[in-house]
């Protein structure tokens, strides 16, 4: 990027930055600051946009580029607010601030940062000073902060608010001479720093700078912090803006969820189809341990709902042979949803898995070491996150958890089975295979389906959903945490989660319904189905359930809405099927009602509970 | 060293400011697209490119793009 793009090829950024280098990213991000993100959705209306409020201490203004490129890797526009200097604690205590009415009028996810650095501690300390004082001056900043963190969530309705621990410079603990006094104040920092990230609250997250600071980014310019007041290096923001943007894709619903990998020179060191199983690196040898270590953190991975593919240009037999037989392999045959090996382009093989696991391409992440391959990947899918291995297996690890893509604010229960209930998946399919007719399938399938007010702690899940169902999602409407758990403490609402099971296996929690009573009217604000179980009958029956609910709690009719995006086309007609009548639609969507003078279609081959919690809503 | 060509060069492409070797001498509130937070980014490009360190408190007291370079090219 050496010119200004112009707002109207905003949809090409992603690709060229991905192809970038991190030390061109600053410069191409001091390009993209100067493009205007109104004439950028003047051009393109559906660009996914974030917003950002950046308060803090000290100068901060290289967080504006160093925001907009790394959000820009991941597709979304950054609306950047810079607050003025050193205003962070009246920003975030005063309920009427610029702060809090930029976030609120903010559509889509948006964000607080408050950046602070030592200079809030240092800024305080006596003259003389001893590890005492700077002790009680974080313990008062700390409090401080905790306190802010309380008026933010019960003030910013949604939105996050991103803190950061502080780094300990040498030029403070070099200042007391006394051993026992210099740990002392390395002590107080890290508990200070320590007391920050258990700050437990769904609206808050903290960016610890400690791992940015190990990879070797320097923390401090004396210089730039004496005499500009920036005293955080614009390094350090990167790194932090980067950090920043995996919350920023998390919040705008942009999760991945599968790793798809290559095996020769990314598995396993050597080619297996010339070396033979017995000639492949793994476990030992310099490169073998190499291997070996990048195996260990892909099952890491795996152990925590991310789903794990191959996709190799071997043949079958080889390929699983190793997997099975191979006594230095750490990842088995069952630690992979899916082993395609074959000789065919990795892109065919990827909207293939994509199409069998029910999900988007663009919920993939694709590792290789092969820039052919990689290249092809980019250029036929450009939605599927390409994470770019190299000759050198050492650093693999660092290259995949590079851009934290499967990061997720908390993880349920359901992210733990997830790879076991796709892996069953796997099974129902070719059950699948054994029938004539779909509906002869699904009546031996023995679905049940349980519909029920979501207990406490499925709340988090549903927030998820909200948040990573793009296909079977009627409005789109993403929902942090603390934002359903306010709906399931609205007397006027109602958030139901459903779970099913099977003769294959337990599901799990696979979809909710959100509802709100307004008088005679029952309104569905939102219905969610995982993608594992749409298209089985269980969206139908549940909704006729809603409806006979409606019915007999005696409301006059059920309104419902449909928001279009680009992912969830296929359930725009879903209302109008099961017997709403159109209100009035447009390109953005539609409104629909159900007079309930018709019962809904029964859907006989599904067994459904339903619980509604009482008579409201 | 750093030539005044290269000074340009570094300006436009490295800054992303839409300047000319004719905009150098002016005030630098009047340089299009100018930011205070340039500066910064400007001392640590210069610093890396020439290899030797600037005097910053006169970095930041500079008045123009013109007397920047001085600094950076000062014996």
């Amino acid at each position: 990027m050496s010119d200004l793009p112009p707002a109207a090829e905003w949809p090409s950024v992603r690709g060229l930055l991905a192809e970038l280098p991190d030390d061109a990213l600053p410069r191409a991000g001091r390009f993209l600051a100067r493009l205007d993100p109104a004439e950028v959705l003047a051009a393109h209306p559906a660009t996914p946009l974030v917003s950002l409020y950046v308060t803090g201490h000290g100068t901060l203004a290289a967080l504006r580029p160093a925001l907009t490129v790394e959000l820009a890797r991941h597709g979304l526009l950054a609306a950047i607010t810079l607050a003025d200097f050193d205003a962070w604690v009246r920003d975030l205590a005063d309920p009427g601030s610029d702060l809090y009415a930029t976030l609120g009028k903010a559509d889509g996810p948006a964000f607080a940062l408050a950046v602070l650095g030592p200079e809030i501690v240092a800024a305080e300390l006596p003259l003389p000073w001893r590890a005492d004082d700077a002790a009680r001056v974080l313990d008062a900043k700390i409090e401080l902060i905790e306190k802010l963190a309380g008026t933010f969530a019960a003030t910013a309705n949604g939105a996050t608010l991103v803190l950061n621990t502080l780094p300990l410079p040498r030029e403070l603990t070099a200042q007391l001479l006394d051993r026992r006094d210099r740990a002392a104040l390395g002590a107080a920092w890290r508990e200070a720093n320590a007391r920050l990230l258990r700050l437990d609250r769904p609206e808050v997250a903290v960016v610890d700078l400690d791992p940015l600071l190990a990879e070797g980014v320097c923390a401090r310019d004396p210089r730039q912090s004496v005499y500009a007041k920036a005293h955080l290096t614009d390094d350090l923001l990167a790194a932090y803006a980067r950090e920043a943007a995996h919350l920023a894709r998390q919040a705008a619903g942009a999760a991945k969820k599968v790793l798809v990998l290559d095996l020769d020179e990314t598995v396993w060191g050597g080619v297996l189809g010339e070396v033979g199983p017995e000639g492949v690196e793994v476990a030992e040898g310099y490169r073998g341990e190499a291997f070996t270590r990048f195996q260990r953190v892909v099952r890491q991975l795996g152990s925590q709902g991310v789903l794990v593919a191959a996709v190799s240009k071997n043949d079958p037999g080889p390929v699983a042979g190793v997997l099975r037989d191979h006594p230095g392999m750490t990842l088995r045959d069952g630690d992979f949803v899916q082993v395609r090996a074959n000789w065919r382009p990795k892109h065919d093989n990827l909207a293939e898995l994509a199409a069998d696991l029910n999900l988007g391409a663009d919920s993939f992440v694709f590792a290789d070491d092969s820039p052919f391959e990689r290249g092809l990947v980019r250029r036929e899918l450009p939605g599927v996150a390409v994470v770019d291995l190299t000759d050198e297996p050492a650093l693999h690890v660092a290259a995949l958890l590079r851009d934290g893509w499967f990061d997720v604010p908390r993880l349920t229960s359901e992210d733990l089975a997830r790879p076991a209930r796709y892996r069953e998946e796997d099974a129902r399919r070719g059950f699948l295979e054994s029938f004539d007719s779909l509906d002869g399938y699904l009546a031996e399938l023995g679905t049940e389906v349980r519909l029920a007010p979501a207990a406490p702690a499925q709340l988090d899940r549903v927030s998820q959903l909200t948040l990573r169902t793009n296909q079977f999602n009627l409005t789109t409407r993403r929902l942090s945490p603390a934002e359903v758990r306010d709906l399931a403490g609205d007397p006027d609402a109602r958030v139901l989660a459903i779970a099913s099971a099977d003769r294959f296996g337990e599901h799990g929690l696979v979809g909710a319904v959100l509802l709100r009573r307004d008088g005679g009217v029952l309104r569905v604000e939102n219905f969610l189905l995982s993608c594992r179980v749409f298209a089985r009958g269980i969206e139908q029956a549940v909704l006729g359930a809603v409806l006979e609910h409606a019915r007999r709690s005696a409301a006059r009719e059920v309104r419902a809405a449909y928001r279009r995006t680009a992912k969830n086309g296929r359930v725009a007609g879903f209302y109008p099927e099961a017997g709403f009548a159109t209100v009035h639609a447009d390109e953005a969507g539609a409104e629909f009602r159900h007079d309930l003078t018709r019962p809904p279609e029964p859907v006989p081959h599904i067994r459904l509970s339903a619980d509604f919690g009482g008579q409201q809503p | 060293m750093i030539s005044v060509e290269e000074y340009v060069t570094l300006l436009r492409d490295e800054l992303a400011l839409p300047v000319t070797e004719d905009d150098l001498g002016r005030s630098l509130d009047t340089v299009d697209a100018w930011d205070s937070v340039h500066l910064l980014t400007l001392c640590t490009l210069l610093e890396r490119q020439t290899g030797r360190p600037l005097p910053f408190a006169r970095v930041l007291e500079a008045p123009s793009l013109a007397a920047v370079y001085a600094l950076a090219t000062a014996s």
